[in-house]
Parts: C-alpha cells; structure tokens; sequence
C-alpha cells in the first residue's frame, strides 16, 4: 500500500499540495462556461463529472471498504425515482426549477435509508456474496419499480418537465463532483477512513481490536449511496425522462467498477482519472470502430486485469508491481 | 385442478431445463470459486451452433449436441487455460471483471456476425402431446428427461472416476490436492471444459423453444445466481432441487397472481436470491465448498 | 501524490479542450441561445454555388438498436440522394437548395442521443432535425430540440406520451402506437370475433400498443377477456398461455418486440394454444420472422405502418412498390417498413419546407400543421400535438409463407383467414 505510506509521512506540501493543485483545477473548471464553448461541450463536460462523481462513490464502498458492489446503480435508480416521483406526483413548488432543488435531497435521503435497510444484512456477507447479494438487490428493485405502476408509471416511466440549462446542469454537477471528491480526499486522510481501509486489509482483525466493523462498513454505504442518488436524481432531470430500462441499467454499475479498477481502488485521484481515460477512449478512440467498441471495451477490460490489475495510479506508485509498470520504468531509465 | 398440474408440470419442466443450465455456472463455482460472468453467453454460443448446424445441414438440435459438446469442451479448456487459470487464485474480483470482459465480448463479436435479429429452430415435432389432462409440451419433455440424464452422469463421472474423484478433491482443499499429487490447472482446465461444454449444450437443447439473440446469456446468468444459492454450490443434487424450485415458484406467482403475475414471478426470483444470501448463505443443501472462505 | 495529481489535472483539461476543439471559433455563438437557421445557411452558401440546408440525425449504428437504426439510416440516406442528384435539391422560391445530412451514432445510448442532438444543433448549426430510432431516444432528443426551438421531424418513435409533452416542434409522421391493432382488431371483428385476450411487454411502447388494443376492443364489440404483462428479456410465456388456453378467447393480441414474436408462437404451439386469431404486435410483418419460424408462422396476423403491396403513391417516389424496387436497387435488400417510414418523414420535411418558401422555424411549423397529403407511405395530416392522424395502421396475415396486407381494405391484398386452423389440424 503505497499511498497509505507516503500519506502517513506529515509533509505539508504532500499533504495539502493535492488539494491546491484540485482547487486550482476546480477555478479553471469554474470559467470554462464563459469560454465561448457550445451546450454540447458542456454537457459532455457535465457526463464527464456525473461519471467522475458516480466512479469515487463507488470507490468509497468497493475500494476504500473492499465490499465489491455489483448493484451500486440500484441507488441512482432509487434516486432517479424519487425526483420522478416527487415532481410529477407530488405538488412540491410553484414553479419546475424550485420543485428540483425540493426533491434533490430527499433522492439523495431514500437512496440512503435503503443502503441502510439493505446493507444491515447485506454487509455480512464476505467476498463474492456480497457482490451477488447486491447485483439481486439491482435487479429485483427493477422488477418492484416495473411492477408498482400506480406510482412509478411501471414500463412506461415517467415524463420529467423538460427544463434544461446546460450552463447550470454544467455547474450544478460541477459543485457536486468537488464536494464528493474533497469529502473522499477527506475520508482516505482521516481516522475513519483508516479503519475502512483496515477493514478491507483484515476485518476480523480491525474487529479484534475493537472497531465497530458494522457501523463504519454502513455509514460509507449509506454516504456512498446519498451520493449516488443525488446524481440519479439529476441524470432523471436532464434526460427529462425515466423507465425501468434506462435507469437500471448494469452497463452504469459496470462502469463505476472499470473507472475505479483503471485508476486504481482505494485511491482518492485514481476513479476521477480512470472516469477521464474511459470516456474519452469510449468516444474519441472507439467511436471510430463502431460494431466492435463494445467488444473492445470486453476485451480492454481483460487486458487491463490481466496486466494492469492495481490501476493507473497503483502501478505508478509502485512500477514494479505489474509488467506495464515495469515496461514503463524501463522506458523512462532509456530517456534519462 | 387442472390449472394447477399444467401450472406445476410446466414449473418442472423449466425447473429441468434450469437444473442442467445452471450446472457448469454451479461446478465452476464450487470447483475454483470463479463466478463465471459469461455463463449466458456460452449458452447463447451453444443455441447459435445449434441454429447454424440446422439451417447449413438440417441437423436435429438434439444431434448436434455430438458436435457441439466436444469443441465446446476444447473452447472451455482453452479459455480456463489462457485467461481463467491466470485470476483463479487472486482476489474473487479479479475473476469476475475477467469473465465479465469475456461476457462483453462474445455478445458483441456474435452480434456482429449474426447482426441482433432473433433466430429460432423450427423442429417439425414442437408441438404438445396430452397427459392425465394436462398439456405436455414435446421438446421440453425431452429436455427434462434428457437433463436428469446428463445429471446422472455426471454425478457417476465426479465420484467413480479417477479424473471427477480429482475434480472433487481440488475442490475441497486445493493445497491437500497439491500434495498428493493432482495438477491443480490441468484438473481445473478439465473442469472448465465440461462446465462450458455442458452449458453451451443446454443453450443447443433449448434452441428450439425460444427466439435465439445475442444479448439472451445476462438474464440467464442472473437466474444462475439464484438456483445456485437456493441449491447451493457446485453440488448436482443442489442445482436440481434448486431449478425445479425455482421453475415451480416462478409459474405458480405466474399463474395465480393475474394481470403482472409474470413480472411478479421474475422479481420474486431475484428476491429470493437477496433473501437466501442474507438468511442461509449456504444454500438450502450445503455446498461443496464452505461459504465463509475468503 | 502530486505527480498524480499533476497528471490528473493535465487529462482534465486536455480533456475539456478536447471537449471544446469542435466549437466554432467564433466568440459571439458562444451562448447557447436559439440560433438563427439563416444565418448558417447563408454562410454555408457562399462556399459553393448552391445553397446548402443542413439536416442533422443522431440514429443508432450500434447497440441495441443497431438493426432498426441500420434501416432507418438507409430510409435517410435513400432520400438525401435522390433530392440532391434526381430532384435536383430543395425548392425554395426561385433557388433550389443542396441537402447535407449530419448523420452520428447514438450508440442507442439517451445519455449520447442528448449529446449529439445538442451537438447537431450547437455546432453543426443544423438547421432542421431528423428523429432516431425508437421511443424513448426520440423522447431523449425532442427535449433538446424543443428546448432549441429547432423542428425534429420523426418517424420511428410510436408511443403516444411522446406526444403528451406539450412540444410544438416534435412531428411524427407514423401512426401512433395507439392505432397499431385498429385495423387487425375491427377486421376480426367483422369475421365474427367475440373476445379477445391481451399480453404485452411492460415497457413504453408496447404500453401504448395494448392500451389502445383495449380501447379499440371496446370500441368493436370485443369482450375482454384477461390482459398480462411480462417484464423485458422475458423467457418463458407458460403462465400466461396457459391462464388464456383456459380463457377460450376467439382472439390473442400479444407482443412487444421481435423476440417475443418467437416465443409467443413456439408457447402457444407447445401449449395447443389455438386461439382463432392471433395478433402479434411487433415481428410477423418482417420477412425474417417467417425464414426463422418455418410453417408455424402461417395464419398469424400483425400490424404494419407500410407494406410495398399498398396502394399509396405520391409524385416523388411513385407507388409503395416503385419505392422497394428503388430501395432494393441501392441497398440490396427489400425496405422495411422502419426504412420507408424514414425516408417517408424526411419526405415530408422537404414537401413542408417548400410550402412554407422558408427555412424559418415558425414558417415551416406552419406549414407542417396545414399539409394535408398522400404520400407513397401513407396519408399524412398532423394534429395539434404533432401527430400523424390520417394513416391508419395496416394489418398483415401470413398465408402460406407470405406477407399480405388483409386490411384495411383500401389496402388490402387477400382476404383475412378466420378462424384459423388449430395447431392439430395443420
């Protein structure tokens, strides 16, 4: 564990020079709306943050606790839900744009009061059960969100008021990658997110010592799926529709899960870069094969297990420790 | 009355089909602890061979199983040995991303050469025949019975045989096995080859019963989850007890619940899967291997 | 830390200006807002000596579209060809106007419909849209279209809550999934049917389809029976073929998409399910349902939007078929009804645009809401809401391995088959 040992050493440039390159990154980020760019740049630039957003949730329970979440779009389903629900059925506010700000915490609430209800039990469960136990908890909430129709609209989905404002959605999104981003650098640094990374090391171990193993693994579930829904919700609101089918969807689960392996589990920097790398490979690079990029993405992600199992930032951290980082150092020993 | 025998025997005879199409997803499972993603794409691959041998020879799905099983085994023992084998014994989610690649990839590249239209094998006896007044269809009887065979035999191959007694023992303690002998990646290569084989084999038997496309293997490693935690692992009995259970429990929510009776009986089956987890991991008969093993 | 840091921050931004390359460079169409279509029109012209009107479509080449998207691109393509070589372009008062369409891929993605219709519009400055493939991508773009003020002119999105939105620009030139078993339903009706059973995918389309199937039930006479949903991906149909075997109905409407064509028949054939009419929504019109399911297809009715046996014509393409034997000359396989409804729906754009004399948003609007006409694809007249109510809804029977059109009976090729002949007797 690389990082863990250099963020123990108390430098203070290594410790806060992380985040004032970020801030220095989020000013530049904040001006590019006036940077005479189109609503597609932004709105490219918003899925690129809401990905960003969704691969660091992610990391907090797969990476950071080691629980591999294989139905973690369940809670940007729920949350996707609640703001359909809550701005169709429910009279929140006089006008469309009032009603959003109304629902948003409250998706963000139900995503995290089911990640309680569902991960008391789950949470128990070791390795692969987990992941198994949650890709059922996917599906079957599918199946549920399909068969409640009265409220959920059942196949049919739900029809969001078309309100769109790229600069906004860009903002919005902007702000919400930045605090989720800060609060993970926050939590990999703090004595919280210690225990969580001992848990993931050696839980019997960390419950030996003392930890309440239960409540630390079920509070960041439930910050990771506030978080999630929170950007459900607002994907439910710039896409001004929902169904069963576009929200639930695996490929979204499946995405978090390559942003995160790219980068590198349970790192704070490693999710971000790996969202960046995986949109831009998907639509710039195979774009171009049209009929085999999804086959190529199968077959990058089996390269990228195979040799590259520890990420981008796992492997730079330690070259030796898989064959490209070592091709890498050879490469960079010949330039100097 | 009625409704319910043609309900119950159209649940056994899904929960047959079931019991053999979840056996390679269970073995592989139990045997090295690999949750093989793919497992609904080498069905998939199995009811395409299936097409494609009908629509070139006019060979019987039923027949072709004399092909397909043997190249299936040869794709199975090449895929354990070049990818699986590498992941086997690293972390579980190594495993699952690479199979999960292999899913991706084998949907995709057959929907290239066989473009997303669905193909379907028109058997000329697809038809039904009459049993104590309830409706028998042809080809899923013969699928039934065919997989209580196929699950006999195997069952004789795993505990009579040199090669299904190693299977077994690399299964139970990999490092005793080690010891005395077994060549755990070869053994586990043999394994992979009759698991795949076996699947791609049930994918050609129930070719002609269902449109044939290449996004049809997802669901059907979704149901494998829920049949092999309600039989538990890697165990024939588990998986027969399992599917016909599942099957059953499917077409009575089906039936007896009207209007979204059918929507009804796949979510109760992803429910029972969450539930069996949490409630009793190790599936309803034990498994071959202890669940608490990480 | 900071090196990765350091690394980050530099993908980041290469990133957004990877983002920001295609923009326009120039400063002042930097807003968002409503663009004029003139002006990039006029500035298009000046390059070659005809003017130019730029059409934009963001339609599926992979996913799980894929198929019907390939079809729909053809329908496109098949049109921007014959109005800039045969036609000679656009008329628009005295000048004839050179049609370039912008054609990208969805990767029937709504995240990546979204992105691309904006792009079309933001950047390729395109001044008119046409629809992709399907209801809920058609959902996806006619929001950014509407919220642009741009016209998309669609003929692959049927479900009737597209157009329960309120959108002034959305037009569809197809019939609306409401109206698919009018025809089928009004005919068997008339042949002495007396109930009938419905099941239908839980998704929006197929919603519509048996909503509509029930309204138009009543509206003939048809007892209702039982009505089943089943959920996407579905595998086994048993439960419901066997609860409507105990039904008795005189006919079954069933369907969602192709796939379940298959299934439906294999279930009912298995069961001895033998209704005396069965009405499948989405599959028995394509040629392929009946190479895949050999004789067993015979006898089952379903709804088309166009076959090339019917009588329409117009004086662009001719008759139904003098447009499939175009089609089937540049592309090399006969057109669906997918291709002839997207060729139909830029057809209608270009007639729409020379009414109006204008490439103004408001003006051609206009003129959409006033056309009243026949088209090779069908009669096309919009209500208020965008939506094409002159076109009925064909409906097919295969008799002996062939697709023939049994009504309406304007368009009808064969006398309907009722009651059909149980699975026993065949």
């Amino acid at each position: 564990m690389s990082t863990l040992t250099q963020a123990a050493r108390p430098s203070l440039l290594r410790r806060w020079g992380g985040l004032l390159l970020w801030l220095l990154l989020l000013a530049l980020l904040a001006i590019y709306p006036y940077t005479g760019v189109t609503g597609s740049a932004l709105f490219t630039a918003t899925q690129v943050f809401v990905l960003v957003t969704l691969a660091s949730n992610w990391n907090l329970i797969g990476g950071m606790t080691g629980y591999v979440d294989f139905g973690h779009a369940v809670f940007f389903g729920l949350g996707a839900y609640s703001m359909g629900i809550l701005v169709t059925r429910v009279p929140l506010a006089f006008s469309p744009e009032l009603s959003f700000w109304q629902a948003l915490p409250l998706a963000g609430l139900v995503a995290a009061l089911f990640a309680l209800i569902i991960g008391l039990p789950t949470l128990r469960l070791k390795g692969p059960y987990f992941s198994i136990a949650m890709l059922g908890t996917f599906v079957a909430m599918r199946e549920i969100i399909r068969i409640l129709r009265p409220i959920t609209g059942g196949g049919t989905g739900l029809d969001l008021p078309p309100v769109l404002n790229r600069v906004n959605e860009y903002y919005f999104m902007l702000g919400l990658m930045g605090l989720v981003v800060a609060l993970i650098w926050w939590i990999r640094r703090s004595e919280f997110g210690y225990t969580l990374i001992a848990i993931r090391e050696d839980e019997i171990g960390a419950e030996m010592r003392g930890i309440n193993t239960t409540m630390h693994k079920i509070i960041a579930f439930m910050i990771a799926a506030f978080f999630t829904g929170i950007v459900g919700a607002f994907w439910a609101w710039q896409n001004t529709y929902i169904d069963p089918d576009v929200v639930f969807i695996e490929q979204r689960t499946v995405e978090m899960v390559m942003m995160s392996m790219l980068g590198g589990l349970g790192t704070v920097w490693g999710p971000p870069l790996g969202a960046v790398v995986i949109y831009f490979l998907q639509d710039v690079v195979w774009g171009n094969l049209l009929n085999f990029h999804l086959m190529a993405l199968g077959i990058l992600l089996i390269l990228l297990v195979l040799f590259l199992p520890e990420g981008i930032l796992g492997s730079l951290g330690d070259p030796s420790s898989t064959s490209l980082g070592r091709l890498l150092r050879r490469a960079g020993r010949r330039q100097e | 009355m009625d409704q319910f025998l043609q309900a119950l025997a159209s649940g056994l005879l899904l929960g047959g089909f079931y019991a053999v199409m979840v056996l390679g997803f269970s073995i592989i499972w139990g045997v090295m602890g690999v949750i093989n993603l793919a497992h609904g794409e080498f069905r998939m691959i199995g009811a395409y061979a299936a097409w494609a041998l009908f629509r070139a020879f006019g060979l019987d799905p039923f027949a072709s199983l004399v092909i397909i099983l043997p190249v299936m085994f040869v794709v199975g023992y090449a895929l354990q040995t070049i990818l699986l084998n590498r992941v086997v014994e690293r972390p579980h989610l190594m495993a699952l991303l690479v199979t999960f690649g292999v899913s991706i990839s084998l949907a995709n590249l057959y929907k290239v050469i066989y473009s997303a239209d669905p193909r379907s094998v028109p058997v000329s006896y697809n038809g039904s025949f009459e049993l104590f007044g309830v409706t028998m269809p042809i080809v899923k009887t013969i699928i039934f019975f065919l997989a209580l065979l196929i699950m006999g035999l195997l069952h004789t191959f795993l505990h009579h045989t040199r090669l299904g007694k190693s299977i077994r023992a690399a299964a139970q303690n990999k490092d005793a096995a080690r010891i005395v002998g077994i060549e755990i990646h070869k053994v586990y290569a043999i394994t992979a080859g009759i698991c795949i084989a076996l699947t791609a084999g049930a994918g050609a038997m129930l070719s002609p019963t269902q449109a044939i496309f290449p996004f049809m293997g997802p669901p059907f490693t979704l149901k494998a989850f829920t049949i092999t935690a309600l039989g538990g692992l890697g165990r024939i009995p588990g998986a027969l007890l399992g599917g016909l259970l599942l099957g059953v429990t499917e077409l009575m929510v089906a039936t007896y619940v009207p209007g979204i009776g059918t929507n009804l009986g796949v979510a109760v089956s992803f429910v029972l899967l969450v539930v069996i987890l949490i409630v009793r991991p190790q599936g309803l008969l034990g498994g071959l291997r202890p669940m608490e093993v990480e | 830390m900071r090196r990765t840091v350091l690394l980050l921050s530099v993908l980041l931004t290469l990133s957004l200006l990877l983002a920001a390359c295609p923009a326009p460079p120039v400063p002042q169409e930097a807003q968002p807002a409503p663009a004029q279509e003139e002006a990039a029109g006029e500035a298009m012209a000046e390059e070659g000596a005809m003017k130019v009107i730029r059409l934009g479509a963001a339609v599926s080449e992979t996913g799980k579209f894929a198929r019907e998207g390939k079809d729909t691109r053809q329908g496109y393509q098949l049109w921007v060809d014959w109005v800039n070589d045969e036609y000679g372009g656009i008329k628009l008062g005295d000048e004839r106007y050179k049609v370039e369409l912008i054609m990208y891929d969805d990767e029937s993605d709504p995240d990546t419909t979204a992105r691309l219709v904006e792009k079309l519009i933001t950047e390729d400055k395109v001044d008119f849209l046409l629809g992709p493939y399907s209801s809920g991508l058609t959902k996806s773009a006619s929001a950014i279209s509407e919220k642009y003020n741009k016209i998309m002119i669609e003929g692959n999105g049927a479900s009737e809550s597209l157009f329960e939105r309120g959108f002034k620009n959305l037009f569809a030139v197809l019939t609306p999934a409401g109206n698919y078993t009018q025809s089928a339903l009004e005919a068997l009706a008339a042949k002495g049917a007396k109930s009938v059973v419905i099941a239908y995918e839980d998704t929006a389309f197929p919603t519509s389809v048996a909503e509509g199937a029930q309204k138009w039930a009543k509206e003939y006479g048809l007892e209702i029976l039982g009505v089943e949903t089943y959920p996407k991906d579905v595998a086994d149909v048993s439960a419901i073929m066997t609860k409507f075997k105990d039904l008795n109905p005189d006919v079954f409407v069933g369907g969602g998409h192709f796939n379940d064509a298959v299934l439906f028949t294999r279930s009912a054939k298995e069961l001895n399910f033998s209704p005396k009419g069965m009405v499948i929504t989405v599959g028995p019109s394509n040629p392929k349902f009946v190479a895949e399911m050999g004789p067993d297809a015979n006898y089952i009715i379903g709804p088309t939007q166009w076959e090339r046996t019917m009588a329409y014509k117009d004086e662009y393409f001719g008759t139904a078929e003098e447009y499939a034997q175009r089609y089937e000359a540049k592309w090399g396989e006969p057109p669906t009804y997918q291709a002839a409804e997207s060729t139909a729906t830029a057809l209608v754009l270009q007639i729409a645009i020379e009414k109006a004399g204008s490439l103004d948003t408001d003006a051609v609007r206009d003129a959409l809401h006033s056309l009243d006409i026949v088209t090779f694809y069908g009669p096309i007249k919009f209500d208020e809401t965008g939506k094409n109510v002159a076109k009925p809804m064909g409906a097919i029977q295969i008799q002996d391995g062939n697709i023939l059109v049994v009504a309406p009976e304007a368009a009808a090729v064969a006398e309907l088959i009722y009651p059909m002949p149980s699975w026993d007797e065949r």
